[in-house]
C-alpha cells in the first residue's frame, strides 16, 4: 500500500493547484493563480504561525478527509473576497449579500471549502489513498489560533484570485 | 403536471444554485437539508428526480440512497448524485446502490440542467400572453449554410429587422455557438454534405436548452424528397430556394410567436392608427384581420377616441384590401371611433371607380387627418 511518504512536495502542490483552479473556474468563472508554496514543515509543539495577517476579519473554511489518510484543509478568505465568493456564486450583488447577512456567506465559504477539499481529496483517491470528506465549518473573526495536531505536516500554499488573496493551509498527520 | 426535483443538500448555497439553474424551466423545486428531511420529503412530494449530497449532518446521502431503494414506493425516484464526493472507487460503489448519473462538484448550472433534462422533458417557461416578444424585439437567428450567398441574402433581406443573424459554414461551427449561445430560430441547409443537417438537428434537439427552439431546413424548392423528409424529422418548416424574403419573414415571425401587430397599430398621442404597408400581401391582410378587433378595443378602452387609416403606402387597391378597409370602418364605427382616411392620388383615383368606394375620402397626410379630427371632436354639437 502507498504511503504518505510516497507523495512528493510538487505532486501535493500540483494537486492543490488543480482542486483551487478548477473550483474557481468552474463556479466563479475567475481564474486562481498559485503565487506562493511554502513547501512541508512539521509541528514541533508550539502553536501554528497564522499563514495571513490576521489583522482583518478573517473568514475560514475548513473541511478534513478521514481514510487511508488523514488531514484537514483550511481556507482563509478576507471579508470582502468572501462576499465576492458568494456573490458570485449565488448570482447576487455585493449589497445584496451584505443585506443577506453573514449565514449566507458563511454557508458559501463552507461550500466553496467542500469542493475544494473534496478536489484534492479526490485525486489522492485516484491515486490509491482512499478516504472521504468531513463536513465544513466555517471560522469567523481576527483574532483567533490554530492548536497544532501532533505528529502532522503542514504546507501553505497563496493564490491570487481577482486581486484577492486566497490561501489554503494542508495539515496532514504523518503514516504510523 | 408540473414536475418535481427535489435537492437534499445540506449547503444552503448549493440549493439555491441548483433553484436559480432550473428558473428558466417549467418545474417545481423542493428542498431538504439532510438524509431524514429528504426521505420525509421523498415520500411526502413523489418527485421526479431527485439531486442528492453526501456529506451531510443527521442522515448522510449514501445511507439515504439505501433507504430510498429499499422502499418500494420510491425506488423508482431516478436519483443524480451531486456531491464533492468524487474518486472512481468511491462513484462505483454508491453507483451500484442504483444511482441514475453522478455529478461531482464543483459544477456547472448547465450540465446540472442538462443532466436533469435526459430524464424529464425541461420545458422553458412562456411568458403570458401579454409578454410576448413582438416584432420590434431583437432576437438572435442562426443560419448553417454552407453557401455564402444564401446567408449574405438572408441577411440582406432581414436587416430592415431588429433580428440579429448569425451564419455559419459547417456543423462544427454551429455546434460551437449554440455552446455560448441560445438562438430563438434556426435555419439549417439540408443539403449540408453527408446528411449533417439531420445530425445537427438531433443534437439541437437533444440538448435542453434548444429542444424547443424552432428549427428550418433550407432547400432547393424542387427536392421535394429531402423536404418531405426534414418534415417527418420534426424540422419547424421548410423555406425552399431560391428565397422569398417576405414569406420568410413571415415564417420566422410566426414560428417565434412573435407580436407582429406593432408593424401595422400604433397609438401616436390622442390618435389610433392603422398603416399598411407597400405590400400589402394576403399574409399582411390576414394578419391585420386577426388583430383589428382586439387592437381597436385596446384603444378605446385606454380612452382613445379618433383613428387613423393610413393606406398611403399602398400602391394599388384590389378586393381583398378594399374588405380589409371596409371592415376597419365598421370596426371603428362599431366602437363609437371616429375616423379618417389617408392615402395617394392612385388609390384615391382608384376608389372613385367602385360603386362602394366612390364617396371615400383621403387625407394626403396624417398630420392633416389628425388636424381634421381634432377640429371635428373640439366643434360643438
Amino acid at each position: 500500500m502507498p504511503t504518505i511518504d510516497s507523495i512528493s512536495e510538487d505532486i501535493f502542490q500540483e494537486t492543490m493547484n488543480r482542486a483551487v483552479q478548477d473550483v474557481f473556474r468552474t463556479m466563479l468563472s475567475s481564474s486562481a493563480n498559485l503565487v506562493h508554496g511554502s513547501g512541508a514543515a512539521s509541528s514541533d509543539g508550539a502553536p501554528w504561525k497564522h499563514p495571513v495577517d490576521l489583522s482583518g476579519a478573517q473568514i475560514v473554511g475548513t473541511v478534513g478527509f478521514i481514510g487511508d489518510i488523514s488531514g484537514l484543509i483550511y481556507l482563509y478568505f478576507s471579508a470582502d473576497f468572501s462576499k465576492f465568493v458568494a456573490s458570485q456564486m449565488l448570482g447576487m450583488s455585493l449589497p445584496e449579500v451584505e443585506a443577506s447577512g453573514d449565514e449566507v456567506v458563511n454557508d458559501a465559504i463552507g461550500e466553496i471549502t467542500n469542493m475544494t477539499v473534496g478536489g484534492f481529496k479526490n485525486q489522492l483517491c485516484d491515486q490509491g489513498f482512499p478516504c472521504r470528506l468531513t463536513i465544513p465549518s466555517i471560522l469567523r473573526g481576527s483574532n483567533f489560533s490554530i492548536e497544532p495536531v501532533s505528529g502532522a505536516t503542514r504546507r501553505t500554499y497563496t493564490f491570487e484570485v481577482q486581486g484577492h488573496h486566497l490561501v489554503t493551509d494542508l495539515l496532514m498527520k504523518n503514516s504510523d | 403536471m408540473r414536475y418535481k426535483v427535489l435537492t437534499v443538500d445540506d449547503s444552503k448555497t448549493v440549493r439555491i444554485i441548483v433553484r436559480k439553474a432550473f428558473k428558466p424551466y417549467d418545474v417545481e423545486i423542493i428542498e431538504a437539508a439532510n438524509g431524514v428531511e429528504g426521505l420525509a420529503m421523498a415520500g411526502k412530494e413523489q418527485p421526479d428526480v431527485i439531486l442528492l449530497d453526501i456529506t451531510m449532518p443527521v442522515m448522510d446521502g449514501v445511507e439515504m440512497l439505501t433507504k430510498l431503494k429499499s422502499d418500494p414506493e420510491l425506488k423508482g425516484i431516478p436519483v443524480i448524485m451531486l456531491t464533492a464526493e468524487g474518486g472512481r472507487d468511491n462513484v462505483l460503489k454508491i453507483a451500484k446502490i442504483g444511482v441514475r448519473d453522478y455529478i461531482v462538484k464543483p459544477f456547472k448550472e448547465e450540465l446540472l440542467v442538462e443532466k436533469v433534462g435526459r430524464i424529464i422533458d425541461l420545458k422553458p417557461i412562456t411568458d403570458g400572453p401579454t409578454k410576448t416578444k413582438s416584432i420590434l424585439d431583437p432576437c438572435s437567428l442562426l443560419v448553417v449554410e454552407d453557401k455564402p450567398a444564401i446567408i449574405q441574402q438572408i441577411q440582406e433581406g432581414l436587416k430592415h429587422t431588429p433580428w440579429k443573424i448569425h451564419g455559419v459554414g459547417a456543423t462544427g461551427e454551429a455546434i460551437d455557438f449554440l455552446s455560448k449561445n441560445t438562438p430563438d430560430l434556426i435555419m439549417i441547409s439540408l443539403s449540408l454534405p453527408e446528411e449533417a443537417a439531420f445530425t445537427l438537428f438531433r443534437l439541437i434537439r437533444a440538448s435542453v436548452k434548444t429542444k424547443y427552439t424552432p428549427i428550418f431546413g433550407l432547400c432547393v424548392k424542387t427536392e421535394t424528397n429531402t423536404q418531405q423528409m426534414a418534415q417527418q424529422v420534426g424540422f419547424t418548416s421548410i423555406v425552399t430556394k431560391p428565397l422569398d424574403v417576405p414569406d420568410l419573414e413571415a415564417k420566422v415571425a410566426k414560428a417565434m410567436n412573435l407580436d407582429t401587430s406593432r408593424r401595422y397599430f400604433a397609438i401616436e398621442g390622442e390618435f389610433f392608427v392603422m398603416k399598411l404597408p407597400e405590400s400589402t400581401t394576403t399574409v399582411v391582410i390576414n394578419e391585420v384581420s386577426n388583430y383589428l378587433k382586439p387592437k381597436v378595443s385596446e384603444a378605446v378602452d385606454s380612452g382613445i377616441c379618433k383613428a387613423i387609416i393610413d393606406v398611403k403606402e399602398v400602391k394599388s387597391l384590389n378586393m381583398n384590401i378594399i374588405k380589409l378597409l371596409f371592415h376597419t370602418m365598421q370596426t371603428c364605427r362599431e366602437l363609437a371611433l371616429q375616423f379618417a382616411l389617408v392615402g395617394n392620388e392612385t388609390i384615391s383615383a382608384e376608389c372613385k371607380g367602385f360603386e362602394d368606394t366612390r364617396n371615400w375620402s383621403f387625407f394626403s397626410s396624417v398630420d392633416d387627418a389628425k388636424a381634421s379630427l381634432t377640429k371635428a371632436v373640439a366643434a360643438p354639437a
